[in-house]
């Protein structure tokens, strides 16, 4: 199968150049979105799971003509953060920072690696830079993003500086809602030597909207990048949540959590490529699909030839509520260094019959007791979260989902 | 004053016919303590799951009835005479739990991400809340007046959510009930059963009867696993149930060995799903002694 969609009909290079000129972009990155434009014709969709006689996720389907309107962009945008570290909208990096973009951007996410990245590259009229120099501490960065348009191409770029630390709270909602709407974002982070990256995102847009978004990050020597992932909203969602580790004694943990209910379809991956020594990754997800609801997860843990001494553990856990709801997981362990102390495991299992008993048998009535066995389910991931605003907002979000059931 | 009833009791397994239960008959009233003995498989965990309402099993046949006395549930709660009587098989786990029935669990659901402290006041809250639904005066709800005072609990302990017992109350009950049980209290904050030892799981099963106060406590091989220490606060846990709350205890049992510290007032031995023997504490002695195959030759005449 081949970029079947017709996006491309009505997208111009007029309408590129118009959103990179009112940005006031340099001429590299005018080149840049030209070239991914170009690309599309002959460019995939993301790699999706397929099991026996079924793709999960069939993005060809979306209409992305109809769902695509470039110079229409409309969004609230809140982008807040302690003044020791830069956190700028895109225009005003484009103008402070330009060398800085030059290095990083497109460097860890290829503009060109797919249809969607390309789409998000040529089309972006949005996006936030976070730079923290050399040995700052920033704590709450915060983005919120509240979609106003039909369609919304969003681009975040991290870069920490030597033993710097940051964290990073993004949230993604709808404001006015359409019928049909696109999100889209590309998040890279290049985490410097000895740097701390905490990047943790909800995802709670309308359950009407279609979601891409690749997060991608890559490590240098000792640094570390927690992701946290929080996915509520959509009716379709397709996200990539990843780290090279780079750098030697480098670590990274990928943490995710979902809730899809109604028709909502998830399909996310979590990846970690080991390129170096002494490196650690961490993956845990755990998620509840309900209704008829679908959730796919792939999980990739990729060790390195050159990757010695590489700790490796990954655990997904998908909850059942309905018996219409369907997941499948796929966690994956490649290991090209046997060097390696790895561990992957995925499960996909309804409400414990005998745990329902105990506690019904206690007094509990029935609806409570389901409650607290998934609010339950979710507390191993809520555990790590470090920022109490986003564990907070989660559980609360978890928590008034399950009460909107019967 | 409550008693359990059950006659003629037969029941299966839900899915499939296997027979279980071939027509039980058992009293059990309020401070007496019974012990149920049998070999395995002769229908002593269905007993126990039936009456607290397991859904794995149907009863084909028979009665399991409550009879309760008027202010069995305090002063507070009036009970009708024509509330006296409950057949416990129209009604569901949760509702059999407000009306006084507890299970103890032979092994007891691990349970991630719960705390015993929300699980325990989260159950007791329910079973106040559901008794008083199921004494609920047509003429108006009397219990409501009553509710409004109550412990506030402090920010720092959580949403001061619904519920007669607060939280800082609760935390009171919660500690005596513990200290009583000699249990560590770093217990009220670990995830229900998770992690626990088996001696430690029976023992939360005692305690969880001691803070739900039931009318009638059914306990399933509580005394399996354990050792002489933990064995001794479990009995201890048993006897002050029945000594300070008046509770009916069932206690089911492979082993003499508990009869010594909670004395019974009488034994029954169950054979192929039905009682066959039932007698005083002297019959456990003998069952040490003799075995099951001296009452089946005793019963039916025939080992």
């Amino acid at each position: 199968m081949s970029a079947g969609t017709q996006v491309h009909a009505n997208l111009t290079e007029e309408q590129v150049r118009e959103i990179s000129g009112d940005l006031d972009e340099p001429e590299w990155l005018l080149e840049t979105r030209l070239e991914a434009l170009e690309a599309l014709d002959s460019l995939d969709m993301p790699d999706v799971i397929k099991t026996p006689g079924r793709e999960w996720t069939n993005l060809y389907e979306l209409d992305f003509e109809s769902l695509v309107d470039p110079l229409n962009a409309a969004e609230n945008k809140d982008q807040v953060g302690p003044d020791e570290a830069n956190v700028l909208s895109w225009a005003d990096a484009v103008q402070e920072h330009e060398e800085l973009l030059k290095e990083h951007f497109g460097s860890i996410v290829d503009p060109q690696e797919n249809y969607l990245t390309a789409l998000s590259t040529a089309l972006f009229s949005t996006g936030t830079v976070i730079y923290v120099p050399e040995g700052v501490d920033a704590e709450d960065v915060a983005i919120r993003t509240e979609q106003n348009s039909r369609s919304l191409f969003n681009y975040t770029l991290v870069v920490t500086e030597e033993s710097s630390s940051v964290t990073i709270l993004e949230r993604q909602s709808t404001g006015e809602e359409a019928e049909e709407q696109y999100y889209s974002g590309v998040v890279e982070v290049a985490a410097g030597e000895n740097s701390y990256v905490q990047y943790g995102s909800l995802q709670n847009l309308s359950e009407e909207a279609y979601n891409f978004t690749v997060k991608r990050g890559v490590t240098d020597t000792y640094a570390t990048i927690d992701w946290i992932e929080g996915n509520l909203g959509t009716q379709l969602t397709k996200t990539e949540v990843s780290t090279e580790l780079r750098g030697d004694s480098s670590e990274t943990q990928i943490v995710g959590a979902f809730y899809g209910h109604n028709d909502q379809h998830f399909d996310l991956d979590a990846k970690v490529w080991h390129r170096a020594e002494h490196t650690t990754a961490d993956l845990i997800t755990r998620g509840v699909i309900d209704d008829i609801s679908r959730s796919v997860y792939e999980g990739v843990q990729d060790v390195g030839a050159d990757a010695w001494d590489t700790s490796s553990y990954q655990r997904e856990n998908t909850l059942m509520l309905s018996d219409e709801s369907e997941a499948d997981a796929s966690p994956q362990l490649i290991i090209n260094n046997h060097d390696t102390e790895a561990s992957h495991s995925a499960t996909v299992g309804q409400i414990d019959a005998e745990d329902l008993f105990y506690m019904t048998s206690r007094g509990v009535d029935p609806r409570s007791a389901r409650n607290m066995l998934v609010e339950g389910f979710f507390v191993p991931v809520l555990e790590e979260i470090d920022v109490d605003e986003l564990r907070d907002d989660l559980e609360e979000l978890i928590g008034a989902r399950l009460r909107q059931r019967d | 004053m409550a008693r359990l009833e059950l006659s003629n009791l037969h029941a299966e397994v839900a899915e499939g016919d296997e027979k279980i239960l071939e027509g039980v008959d058992l009293e059990v009233e309020s401070g007496e303590i019974h012990a149920l003995m049998g070999p395995n498989g002769s229908g002593k965990s269905t007993t126990a799951k039936v009456i607290a309402g397991h859904p794995a099993y149907e009863v084909t046949e028979g009665e399991v009835l409550l009879h309760l006395e008027d202010e069995e549930f305090g002063e507070d709660i009036e009970i009708d005479e024509d509330q006296r009587t409950w057949n416990l098989l129209d009604l569901e786990p949760n509702e059999r739990a407000a009306l006084g029935i507890f299970l103890g669990f032979q092994y007891p659901a691990e349970i991630e991400g719960v705390t015993m402290t929300n699980f325990l006041r989260t159950a007791l809250n329910a079973k106040i809340e559901e008794r008083e639904e199921l004494f609920e005066d047509e003429d108006g709800d009397e219990a409501e007046e009553e509710e409004d005072e109550g412990f506030e609990s402090s920010p720092m302990e959580g949403p001061a959510d619904e519920g007669e017992v607060g939280v800082a109350e609760f935390q009171g009950i919660l500690q005596e009930k513990m200290e009583q049980l000699e249990m560590d209290e770093k217990f009220a904050q670990r995830y229900l059963n998770a992690g626990f030892s088996g001696g430690e799981k029976k023992q939360n099963e005692v305690l969880q009867a001691a803070i739900l106060e039931p009318s009638i406590a059914v306990l399933d091989e509580i005394d399996s696993g354990l050792d002489i220490d933990r064995l001794q606060d479990v009995s201890n846990g048993i006897n002050a149930l029945r000594d300070e709350q008046g509770t009916g205890i069932l206690q089911i049992t492979h082993y003499q060995r508990i009869l010594d510290y909670v004395e019974p007032d009488h034994v029954h031995v169950m054979l192929d799903g039905q009682i066959a023997k039932s007698g005083g504490p002297e019959l456990a002695e003998k069952l040490e002694d003799k075995g099951y195959d001296w009452v089946r030759e005793d019963v039916y005449g025939t080992a």
